[in-house]
């Protein structure tokens, strides 16, 4: 005779109130999903987030309140948890999931992991650790009305990374730096900007116009010609953009008059570029001082940053952003850096004026302070209804989990609007693992095309194993009887190796390289193909996969799986007609390790990751396709 | 609800901009209005009502009146996060306000402890949706009836088990909005971007198309006519679902309350002879439902009130 307690018959409400189950992010799903595991009467729950509230977070994580903002998520959630279901035994943790103390042993104290995660480093990360452990998963993730729940199972079902994920969209150098034709573009070049001027200098945000651009040479001889030239023109490269900006005091309209006027003069010199583009137009502060109307009175209906200034009013607020952000620089001290944060409005008022005059320049149409946050800042539009639906979902996946239910569970996509077949929610079966899954076959193997003259061990080590194939702290030898070692995770030891090319190993077309995670229990066997012949700012590609094309107008699951997976990691979906790109733009700053980093493979070390929550989430992330990344700057905190 | 924009403008605050900044990038600022000008009553706080007032209020609706007779027992702590542990014997609209009115201070929250059944006609006409949980069917149908004939919107939606249901009604002739991309043919000088200058659908730039649907009253979708061919012909599509609802609704309207784990064998009996009778009474076999839903139907899950909370919530919004 079936016994209920509650909902629930009696043998799965006693394996709930026994079992520990992990729940990775405590944000807008995670909060759902806490209060509907205490509900349900799970008992024992651990929360890890490594965010802290913002005051945009509350119009849906319900366990937070404004009296909460600037406190660590995972803490308050649990807090507010207790509230309402004070037996429950909850440990919060605020700390990133990829620190090495959450290590195999750690996941295998749990049934059930779930995710509820924002970004797609972390995703695959907890991919790999439940792999390792033979934890089952639950994989979700919302982007406005949309959302998606699924279950992962070592050996029975695909894992995360079995289907390779659209990547975001990035931009080539020229196109940042000499020919923009898109608002975004645009807003890129400012990030960068600010950067160069404000904030941490990398070679990859170079504002300034490109020389070596090869669309710009009417013969290739040009194109060196023009490089060596310019190394002589200390204007443009000698000198660094910071140290020239300190040099003029940060002079607003010395920056400005260089940015806008100067540097896009040189760019019209540049002829071929605009024989089929239009040409800029330099502007000349000045002359826009002399020629500035007195302002109407603009009956602000709507909210102010929705409001699209005129090119003085961007010139001005251009200016007031300059001041205030070198005094802030100043207030930090010497060698000092600032880091750009969307919600920090100085920063956001630089790159929304930095970002229109440049628009202005090159004749699109200006944008709102709204518009430019949304696109700079890769915020998603997110309600609480779909994180409550979605995590309910997660909660009845993971009952019939826990009742060995596991052929019962499905993918479940979440639409916006009720199907043909008038479904609002549709599940979909589970496949089966994918034979060539570079992450859960039994001996995952890959082709990486580069060159090996001019790729370095240290890219290999970031954009390649880190950014594209997802680990965290690799170790590699070469296959070549030695068992050479190139890159060792220990902090210091391979370091002399950073700036080597590959090629300088004896590494060639056909050579094995074997990369491992240690601590995700991952080990990769690369095999290098040498090559010549990389498109323009492209420094690797990985053979067997398309290059990004535009996608087509794709039906809704498709949709969802690409908008809901990663997250964090892509701007505003669009769904696009052919011929235009996804301007998707991941941000990621570079992870800076602390000097006591120890892998987990030597035991008795201290285990230091040094996480510094807030901005100083580093990633770099690659690009699976034709194009470069140049370094990208990720915010972990704002959603 | 075009309308409301006219009646009254409300203004949206820096603060309210700050808070709700991720919904106004998905249905803009126009829509937040809308919510931030309009009054909801919710009846029924128990698992299912929770949600839909945690999602309402959220949301950034004017005001939301909470009205249930019923008092917290042992059970309702568990099943709703709204009331606090030591609320026991309490009004149970009364002894979730503290809790749902933290959840946005913006919103107005009221609580009121009377029975739905005995409140006037005119109580309802000061809302702008009406939102009903855990109701009887009779009662529903009344409620309907009379918002429908005030251009007031009715959601129900009830939760038994891992089942659960909603259904609105947004009057014989509601007018809407909806977003299409638009179709932009560039001038010769074009301004976006000097791309390619052919027509292309720019995903940024929608119009919004003002259509008009009609609803049926609950009454209606309850007593389809199933003898009728045209029924009989939609039967197949009909998930069985809907029958199981008539037998819940049933078996409400004969007991008072719900089926209940502490007195499973005679309430699963009870929902056994119910099944037989109203298919019975439908004119449809009996096997069209069968036993596997009676042990899968008692109390409110949880998580399932979060999936129907959520639904319930998001179209009393989207309205």
């Amino acid at each position: 005779m079936v016994q209920l307690v509650g909902s629930l018959r009696r043998e799965l409400a006693e394996s709930l109130s026994t079992c520990k189950v992990l729940v990775v992010g405590a944000g807008g799903i995670g909060c759902e999903l806490l209060k509907n595991l205490v509900l349900t009467g799970f008992k024992n729950i651990e929360v890890i987030d490594l965010d802290t509230i913002d005051v945009s977070n509350l119009n849906r994580q319900f366990l937070f309140q404004k009296k909460h903002v600037g406190k660590s998520k995972a803490q308050v959630a649990k807090e507010s948890a207790l509230q309402f279901c004070p037996s429950a035994n909850i440990t919060a943790y605020h700390d990133s999931i990829m620190n090495p103390d959450y290590n195999v042993e750690f996941f295998r104290k749990f049934m059930l992991v779930m995710n509820a995660l924002d970004n797609r480093a972390a995703r695959n990360h907890v991919n790999r650790m439940c792999l390792a452990a033979d934890i089952p998963l639950i994989e979700s993730g919302t982007a406005g009305y949309l959302g998606q729940v699924t279950v992962i199972k070592k050996g029975m079902t695909e894992c995360y990374e079995c289907q390779p994920k659209p990547t975001q969209k990035t931009f080539p150098g020229c196109t940042i730096r000499n020919t923009p034709s898109e608002p975004i573009h645009c807003i890129v070049w400012a990030k960068y900007l600010f950067n160069q001027l404000f904030g941490e200098e990398d070679a990859d945000q170079e504002v300034s116009p490109d020389t070596a651009d090869p669309e710009a040479a009417w013969n290739p001889e040009d194109t060196a010609a023009r490089a060596t030239a310019s190394e002589k023109d200390g204007d443009i490269k000698r000198v660094s953009t910071k140290e020239w900006a300190r040099s003029t005091g940060y002079d607003s309209v010395k920056l400005f008059n260089k940015l806008f006027k100067d540097d896009i003069m040189y760019l019209l010199t540049m002829d071929k570029l605009w024989k089929k583009r239009k040409a800029p137009i330099p502007l000349d502060w000045q002359q826009l001082e002399n020629s500035m109307r007195p302002q109407e009175e603009s009956p602000a209906s709507g909210l102010k940053d929705q409001q699209v200034l005129g090119v003085w009013g961007y010139c001005q607020l251009f200016q007031h952003s300059v001041e205030t952000l070198r005094l802030q620089l100043q207030e930090k001290g010497e060698g000092s850096e600032l880091v750009w944060d969307k919600d920090d409005p100085p920063a956001m008022d630089f790159v929304t004026a930095a970002a229109n005059l440049r628009m202005h320049i090159f004749s699109m149409n200006m944008k709102s302070r709204f518009d430019v946050k949304s696109m700079a800042g890769n915020i998603i539009p997110a309600i609480a209804t779909t994180n409550a639906v979605i995590a309910g979902l997660i909660v009845l996946e993971g009952l019939k989990i826990l009742s060995g239910e596991l052929e019962s569970c499905r993918t479940i996509f979440l639409n916006k609007c009720p199907n043909l077949r008038k479904k609002l929610l549709v599940p979909c079966i589970l496949d089966p693992p994918s034979a060539n899954c570079y992450v859960c076959a039994s001996k995952p193997e890959v082709t990486v095309k580069l060159n090996v003259q001019k790729t370095t061990v240290l890219s290999l080590q970031d954009r390649i194993l880190k950014e594209r194939f997802g680990m965290v702290a690799p170790d590699v030898q070469i296959e070549d009887g030695k068992g050479t070692i190139l890159i060792s995770s220990e902090e210091g030891e391979t370091e002399a190796n950073n700036n080597k090319f590959l090629g300088d190993f004896g590494i060639r077309n056909g050579s094995r390289l074997q990369a491992d995670d240690f601590l995700q229990d991952y080990t990769l066997l690369i095999n290098v193909l040498h090559t010549e012949e990389l498109e323009r700012d492209v420094e690797f590609e990985v053979v067997g996969e398309a290059p990004d094309k535009a996608p087509p107008p794709q039906n809704n699951q498709e949709e969802v799986n690409s908008i809901t997976n990663g997250n964090k990691d892509s701007a505003q979906p669009s769904t696009s007609s052919k011929g235009e790109h996804h301007w998707k733009l991941s941000w990621i700053k570079t992870v800076k390790y602390d000097k006591n980093t120890r892998p987990l493979k030597s035991l008795g070390s201290s285990r230091q990751f040094h996480v510094l929550h807030e901005n100083s989430h580093f990633y770099s992330c690659a690009n699976i396709t034709a194009q470069r990344f140049s370094n990208h700057q990720l915010s972990f905190q704002h959603h | 609800m075009i309308d409301m924009i006219e009646k009254e403008d409300p203004v949206i605050s820096e603060e309210e901009a700050a808070q709700y900044d991720r919904q106004i990038r998905l249905w803009g600022l126009d829509a937040q209005k809308r919510l931030r000008g309009s009054r909801v009553l919710l009846a029924g706080v128990g698992g299912l009502g929770a949600e839909v007032a945690k999602n309402l209020i959220l949301a950034g609706v004017k005001g939301l009146t909470l009205l249930d007779h019923e008092q917290v027992s042992e059970d309702s702590c568990r099943a709703q996060f709204l009331v606090p542990v030591t609320a026991q014997g309490q009004n149970r609209a009364q002894a979730s306000l503290e809790r749902a009115q933290n959840l946005n201070p913006m919103v107005e929250v009221h609580a009121d402890p009377g029975r739905i059944e005995d409140k006037p006609d005119d109580f309802f006409l000061q809302f702008d949706a009406v939102c009903l949980t855990g109701c009887s069917r009779d009662l529903m149908v009344r409620v309907d009836q009379l918002c429908s004939k005030h251009n007031i919107k009715v959601f129900c939606g009830d939760v038994h088990g891992y089942y659960g249901y909603m259904f609105c009604n947004l009057g014989p002739e509601h007018n809407y909005v909806e977003e299409k991309p638009k179709v932009v043919k560039p001038p010769a000088d074009s301004n976006d971007g000097p791309e390619a200058k052919k027509a292309k659908i720019d995903p940024n730039e929608t119009t919004m198309v003002k259509k008009t649907t009609s609803f049926c009253t609950l009454k209606e979708a309850l007593e389809v006519d199933w003898t009728s061919e045209k029924a009989k012909a939609g039967l197949k599509r009909t998930p069985v679902d809907y029958f199981l609802l008539h037998v819940l609704l049933k078996f409400h309207t004969d007991k008072g309350r719900d089926p209940d784990p502490k007195s499973f064998p005679e309430d699963s009996q009870l929902l056994r002879q119910i099944r037989d009778d109203v298919l019975e009474a439908l004119a449809l076999s009996a096997d069209l439902l069968n036993d596997d839903f009676i042990s899968y139907c008692f109390s409110e899950m949880s998580p399932v009130c979060a999936v129907v909370g959520g639904v319930l919530g998001q179209e009393v919004v989207k309205d």
